[in-house]
């Protein structure tokens, strides 16, 4: 088990690798630069030349992709112009274009406990409701109960969240009132530890923001976008489970459980679940790690500061550092999601073997 | 003390699968006719040997039998019980008493599960053994079918094709059944190993009294293990007859068909023997032919064939019987 992991993390450098050259390559190849500005906002020349020179964009793309990878002290030996980056592979992603003074990391470490925190629970959520509903409608295959929960399924993954979150903000926040209509209030559960940080004003580290703590006002802010991106992901689970369990309901073994006189509901759940939930694992993976990294739309409408909008507000930006970090972060997840998601199949089914 | 002798009674046993169209509603449009209209019985202690071609309906019936398949019509008892009226908690205590060996040794074990699962799990189920008493009993079971009781902690796929069937066997088995269908039990499985899983069988049925349902798809396997035979057809079957006469003097052109296909070990007799070679496919279950369902390959083929059915009768001498359903004989 160890030696697995360890051996997929190794496996896992040379594809982030990959994954950082190309988009270096694939940012830079985009017209335009970080301090284009359009219109009257635009910058005269000379303190576009001294931005670039700054941030060393006049430099040959080698250079700047070396010490983006390894750091000033080693790529640019002698520069003392600003702060050296210390380079990717010792985590220091590097300083952002547009928000000035704050590093990638900052931002990231910001941002991404709020992203996680809200994915985390649209994925209990998208669980909790899409297997039981898939199971439901496989058992009831051909009944109205089946033709109803895939109806909705189709419903919850057609009506996208654009027209779902703010339907739920206009129903559940401003005529009932029920829920605030936007933002997102997660406190520290270690607030002592992120005071201290704030006391130093220095950056909080990221487990401290991840943990919230459990406050009423915590729940009702996530009530809404919990559940318009939950539901949208147990509509995806739920087709998969029902599909993948019609599937196994239907092969020899069922039949020899059913001849051993099990209860029905036995045969489900000891013979046919389990069976049927590798299919299911597969997707839960990269839609874990695309859950958790954030999500564009529902953050923008929700008006909360995830980690989504910087995914697609960099580009347009031409955010370079921020561009490269937020998608290896989420190269990074995609890597971790994939090993538990091996880790889950090892355990759902004992021919596959961890080796 | 009048006991019936037969453990098993099938009589007009049908089994129609409906074929559905719609994509909301579905409506059915056609039936497969897999079983249509059988009746045999088998006594206590008795193997009875079901041949056929591949199709014909044979898993189907057994499955039917042991309500795996709720019948479309028709009657089975066991032991004077009539299994088609049994449901929920009546029918799963009625489990323990019959059971089956699957055709396909590799689909019909549960992947995620140890042998120990597999096999002790009926146990479990009916309240018979629990922890350590059940463990020793799935041990003893292995032992029994031949297989290694340290296999306990292992998965199917660890195992060869024989040895599943071993496992499927030893499955069988944990309840102490009066009656086991055993499916094909050996067609998937190399010659070598088959011979040493038909003698198990036999050794099973001595050792524990078992009935047995054997089904095979061709006759050369079955001579040896059954006392009866029944030949199948396209849903129906053809002819039931002590498995001596059957291949002695069948009367059944379809079983004159099947048998002449069977090689003979004696080379003299071997050079002698005609072929009968059928014409044209079997029929679609779907749309059978009017009539008797062998009309259209049937090489003595009469005109009446093809209208009426034929009637099932017996026509043994001697006291002994001798079922077919053909109009050479009426
Ligand atoms: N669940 C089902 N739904 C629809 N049709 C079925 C079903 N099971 C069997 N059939 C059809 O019934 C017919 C008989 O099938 P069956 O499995 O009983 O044949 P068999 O005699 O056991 O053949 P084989 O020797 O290949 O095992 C076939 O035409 C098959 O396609
Ligand atoms: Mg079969």
């Amino acid at each position: 088990m160890l030696q697995f992991i360890v051996r997929r993390i190794l496996w896992a450098i040379p594809v982030l690798l990959a994954v950082t050259f190309f988009t270096f390559a694939l940012v830079r190849a985009i017209p335009g630069g970080p301090f284009d500005f359009a219109g009257d906002r635009s910058l005269p020349p000379s303190v576009v030349a001294n931005l670039e020179a700054k941030y060393h964009l006049s430099d040959p793309l080698w250079q700047q992709f070396c010490s983006y990878l390894i750091g000033d002290t080693v790529c640019r030996p002698g520069d003392d112009s600003g702060r050296a980056s210390k380079g990717v592979l010792l985590g220091d992603l590097g300083p952002s274009f547009r928000y000035r003074g704050r590093t990638v990391n900052d931002i990231i470490a910001t941002a991404l406990p709020i992203s996680f925190q809200l994915g985390m629970m649209a994925m209990m959520l998208g669980i909790g409701i899409g297997i039981p509903f898939g199971v439901l409608a496989a058992l009831k295959h051909n009944t109205w109960i089946d033709y109803s929960a895939t109806l909705v399924a189709i419903l919850g993954v057609s009506v996208s969240n654009v027209v779902l979150g703010p339907v739920l903000i206009w129903f559940f926040a401003l005529k009932l009132g029920w829920f605030p209509v936007a933002t997102w209030a997660a406190e520290p559960l270690f607030s002592g530890i992120a005071d201290k940080y704030i006391a130093a004003s220095e950056q909080i580290p990221m487990w401290v923001n991840i943990i919230p703590k459990p406050t009423v006002d915590f729940f009702m802010h996530a009530a809404l976008p919990v559940f318009a991106l939950g539901t949208a992901l147990s509509a995806t689970i739920a087709r998969m489970t029902r599909g993948s369990l019609l599937q196994v309901i239907r092969e020899d073994y069922i039949r020899t459980a059913r001849s051993k006189g099990l209860r029905e509901r036995a045969v489900v759940v000891r013979h046919a679940l389990k069976n049927s939930l590798i299919p299911v694992v597969t997707i839960l993976g990269p839609m874990f790690a695309g859950v958790l990294t954030g999500t564009f739309v529902i953050e923008l409408i929700f008006a909360i500061p995830g980690l989504g909008r910087h995914f697609v507000n960099s580009i347009g930006n031409r955010d370079y550092p921020v561009v490269l970090g937020t998608t290896l972060l989420y190269g990074v997840a995609i890597v971790i999601a994939n090993m538990l998601v091996d880790i889950t199949y090892a355990w759902l089914d004992p021919r596959v073997r961890l080796e | 003390m009048t006991e019936n002798e037969n453990l098993i009674e099938v009589s007009d046993l049908k089994m129609y699968f409906p074929i559905t169209k719609g994509v909301i509603f579905q409506k059915k449009v056609a039936d497969v006719k897999a079983v249509d209209g059988v009746s045999f019985t088998i006594k206590k202690g008795e193997t009875l040997g079901l041949v056929g071609e591949s199709g014909c309906g044979k898993s189907t019936t057994g499955r039917a039998i042991l309500q795996l398949y709720r019948p479309t019509a028709g009657s089975v008892k066991f032991k004077d019980v009539e299994l088609t009226e049994l449901k929920g908690e009546k029918l799963r205590h009625m489990r323990r008493n019959m059971q089956m060996i699957f055709q396909d040794p590799y689909a019909s074990l549960n992947p995620r599960m140890t042998v120990g699962g597999i096999v002790g799990e009926p146990l479990e189920v009916h309240n018979i053994a629990k922890g350590r008493e059940k463990r020793e009993r799935v041990q003893e079971l292995l032992r029994v079918v031949g297989l290694n009781p340290y296999f306990v902690n292992r998965y199917p796929h660890e195992f060869s094709g024989g040895q599943r069937q071993r496992i499927g066997v030893a499955r069988s088995l944990a309840l102490n059944p009066d009656f086991i269908v055993c499916d094909e039990p050996i067609s998937a499985l190399d010659v070598s190993i088959q011979a040493q899983i038909v003698n198990m069988l036999e050794d099973l049925q001595q050792e524990f009294g078992l009935t047995y349902l054997f089904i095979a798809h061709d006759l050369s396997m079955v001579r040896h293990i059954s006392d009866r035979i029944a030949v199948m057809y396209l849903g129906k079957i053809v002819e039931i007859t002590d498995h001596n006469t059957l291949y002695e003097d069948p009367k059944h052109p379809y079983t004159q068909a099947l048998l002449s296909a069977v090689p003979i070990p004696d080379p003299v007799i071997e050079d002698q023997r005609q072929r009968i070679i059928l014409a044209g496919d079997v029929p679609s279950p779907i749309d059978p032919p009017p009539g008797c369902n062998f009309s259209t390959r049937c090489p003595r083929v009469m005109d009446i064939c093809k209208e009426v059915d034929p009637t099932w009768q017996d026509i043994g001498e001697n006291g002994e019987e001798h079922w077919v359903a053909c109009h050479l004989y009426e």
